[in-house]
């Protein structure tokens, strides 16, 4: 119970957020920038951060009954000014083919144009009319106040996302203290979400290994942890983010340009324009800590009063503290796993008999050898039994022909072949045999030699031709 | 009422009535109540002021399951105007008078059936707590546009929770005796206020939202 408490300690909780984190780091005028999107795309422009074009904007009625609706393109995003929580968002996929109209007496019309949402349904200019008034009269704004309506280029999705995302375009939730990333989520537009990808609209978020890019545990809506993406057989974890680095370095940018101390820096990935910046968020929300399943304030409080040059520097930091398994990071670049010197492995003999021991891992060893007991358990009875009736010594059959030696161990069932091996204590011949070798995940089928290791500690030992597709780590 | 503060008497003295002077005080005490949900316990309602004027309207009618009926009626045909009106596309503000005008019929037919039914206490209840009550419509209507619908409903559902609490609190006889005592103590409400304007510790709910990262922490 008490535990409970304690580790509460480590969460940010709502009032922490607004009392220690937002009052005093998010000055007011930087709080309006981030509450004011036109204002905040035109700042985050000019100080070098990639974002989406704006295409029109909508101040009053006036301009909306004077708007050219033909100046839309077939693909957009219509958005409140002061929206937040995602709200008042309305998304365009396409354009309906529409034909002139020739009445009776030759006067060529044009119909006005109608596009499609996500889910299919038609948007005509009398729906984006009715929602233009509704965003100019705030109801989607905080606290009711008049708004403007801006119409945005609307992004497009990234090959890599596409089985993950329901219409919408996923984006990258960092936050961002004191010029360092601390947390950061991937979240996925649902069918819920109506293709936006905030949490409280039911979009998935997906929490995101800060050294790596890689997605670790996921959430939907505010509270469920998922595994897949629901309906499908789509794993959330292990999805490595690409521009990784890039996307980090723009949201410690952001922050810059902002003059907020802490924040929720939106970043998506454009399929042609690579890591666009979508916007700054003055109060991010906390469920980002479900998605990565762990704590922000022990990470806030870490990183209080750190004084950080540049935003390179600020990115280092984030990753070096924050990032989980850097080891991860060594196994991605190289493509092998890293393992110790003592491994456990699972060993699959005949008729699937499996059993799970501790290895040694012997980089001085050729062969895999394993000890006869080892191998009577793994169905190889026979073998032994009948190798062992056999009393030959290296110096015995030394001179022979390799087609000579094979003659005396030929009759000997599952028997594979026989090899010479050199180790310190002499040169001896061993049968060998077939057997699948699991570590750390990977299988190898492999032959391993048989010899008597009862008086080690270990029944086996890995040699050399069965790590090819490891890195070894003296430490673990 | 045996122990009657000098203070309560003069300002009875002056012409307040004491029901008047016990409300007036009782609602330091009820908006800490609601303060403390908030930022303690984390159950939200429609801000400060909707649970606190619930509170005293529940106050004011004679029975209080009629109150609690009133609101409940309030919220439900709020939140069925609400899809009735959708295809309209009309703008905020004469949408929540078309939703005020049609509550304020609803419960009039509420009222007039209780008559019918020989419910006397229904149609007794003052206009002011009904009023009152009709308001919080926009509070909500506001929220479910901001919000959605279940959230909407929440937070009324947590209004009405917080107004209950906030209700038996106010006309609890032994606090209603120990304020006409000893009126000075209303200003403990304002250290409790500080120190609850303070409190950076997770809410109880929080314990709950957070509960699986909670376990996965060591």
């Amino acid at each position: 119970m008490f535990e409970i408490f304690k580790n509460g300690k480590k969460l940010l909780g709502m009032n922490a957020r607004n009392l220690d984190y937002i009052r005093p780091y998010n000055r007011k005028k930087a709080k309006k920038l981030a509450d004011d999107k036109i204002l905040s795309k035109r700042m985050l422009k000019k100080g070098g951060i990639p974002v989406p074009k704006l295409l029109a904007k909508i101040r009053t009625v006036e301009e909306l009954e004077n708007f050219d609706w033909f100046s839309l393109p077939s693909t957009f995003a219509l958005k409140p000014n002061r929206g937040y929580g995602g709200g008042g968002i309305l998304v365009v996929y396409g354009k309906k083919k529409v034909f002139k109209c020739v009445s009776s007496d030759g006067t060529e019309t044009i119909p006005d144009p109608v596009w499609i949402k996500a889910d299919g349904s038609k948007v005509t200019v009398e729906d984006l009319k009715g929602h233009i008034l509704n965003i100019l009269d705030g109801a989607f704004s905080l606290a009711n106040m008049p708004d403007i309506a801006f119409f945005e280029e609307r992004l497009t999705l990234l090959k890599l996302f596409k089985p993950y995302a329901y219409k919408g375009i996923p984006d990258i939730r960092v936050i961002v203290f004191n010029h360092i990333p601390v947390m950061a989520m991937l979240r996925l537009p649902t069918k819920e979400s109506g293709g936006k990808a905030n949490l409280q609209q039911g979009g998935i978020g997906v929490g995101i290994d800060l050294a790596t890019g890689v997605t670790t545990t996921a959430v939907l809506g505010k509270g469920k942890i998922i595994d897949y993406v629901p309906g499908t057989r789509m794993l959330l974890s292990g999805i490595r983010i690409p521009y990784w680095k890039d996307i980090l370095l723009l949201a410690v940018k952001a922050q810059e340009v902002s003059g907020m101390g802490f924040l929720g820096a939106d970043v998506a990935i454009d399929r042609e324009r690579g890591p666009v910046f979508l916007e700054i968020n003055a109060r991010p929300g906390l469920a980002i800590q479900v998605a990565n399943l762990s704590g922000l304030k022990e990470r806030l409080e870490r990183i209080k009063g750190l004084k950080i040059k540049t935003a390179a520097r600020g990115v280092r930091v984030g990753r070096d503290l924050f990032g989980g398994e850097v080891e991860e990071e060594v196994e991605e670049i190289s493509g092998r796993k890293m393992i110790g010197t003592i491994e456990k492995v699972k060993l699959v003999g005949r008729n699937n008999k499996t059993i799970e021991v501790e290895a040694k891992i012997d980089t001085g060893a050729g062969f895999t050898s394993i000890d006869t007991d080892l191998a009577q358990q793994l169905g190889f009875e026979d073998t032994v039994a009948e190798y062992q009736k056999i009393e030959a010594t290296y110096k015995d059959i030394q001179h022979l022909s390799k087609k000579e030696r094979w003659g005396i161990y030929k009759h000997i069932p599952h028997l594979e072949s026989t090899v010479i091996v050199n180790s310190a204590s002499g040169s001896t011949y061993r049968p060998t045999i077939k057997i699948t070798v699991v570590m750390d995940n990977v299988v190898i089928p492999t032959k391993v030699t048989l010899i008597n290791r009862a008086h080690l500690k270990y029944p086996i030992i890995i040699g050399k031709r069965n790590l090819r597709k490891f890195l070894i780590d003296v430490n673990k | 009422m045996e122990n009657i503060s000098p203070l309560i008497k003069y300002f009875i003295g002056q012409g307040v009535p004491l029901d008047t002077v016990i409300l007036l005080l009782m609602l330091p005490i009820v908006v800490t109540l609601i303060a403390f949900f908030r930022q303690v316990i984390g159950i939200k309602a429609f801000g400060i002021y909707t649970p606190a004027i619930v509170t005293f309207a529940f106050l004011a009618v004679p029975q209080l399951r009629y109150g609690v009926l009133i609101f409940v009626v309030v919220i439900f045909v709020g939140m069925l105007l609400r899809f009735a009106l959708k295809g309209l596309r009309i703008l905020y503000l004469p949408r929540v008078a078309i939703t005020l005008s049609i509550i304020a019929l609803s419960i009039l037919m509420l009222l007039s059936f209780g008559g019918a039914m020989q419910r006397t206490g229904l149609a007794a209840v003052s206009i002011f707590p009904i009023l009152i009550m009709i308001t919080i419509v926009e509070k909500f209507v506001a929220a479910q546009i901001e919000k959605g619908n279940k959230a909407a409903l929440i937070l009324a559902v947590e209004t009405l929770v917080i107004s209950l609490v906030g209700y038996y609190l106010a006309s609890w006889p032994a606090l209603i005796k120990g304020i006409v005592a000893f009126p000075w103590l209303i200003l403990i409400t304002i250290p409790i206020n500080v120190f609850l304007g303070k409190w950076d510790g997770l809410r109880l709910n929080e314990y709950f939202r957070f509960r699986e990262v909670l376990k996965n922490l060591k």
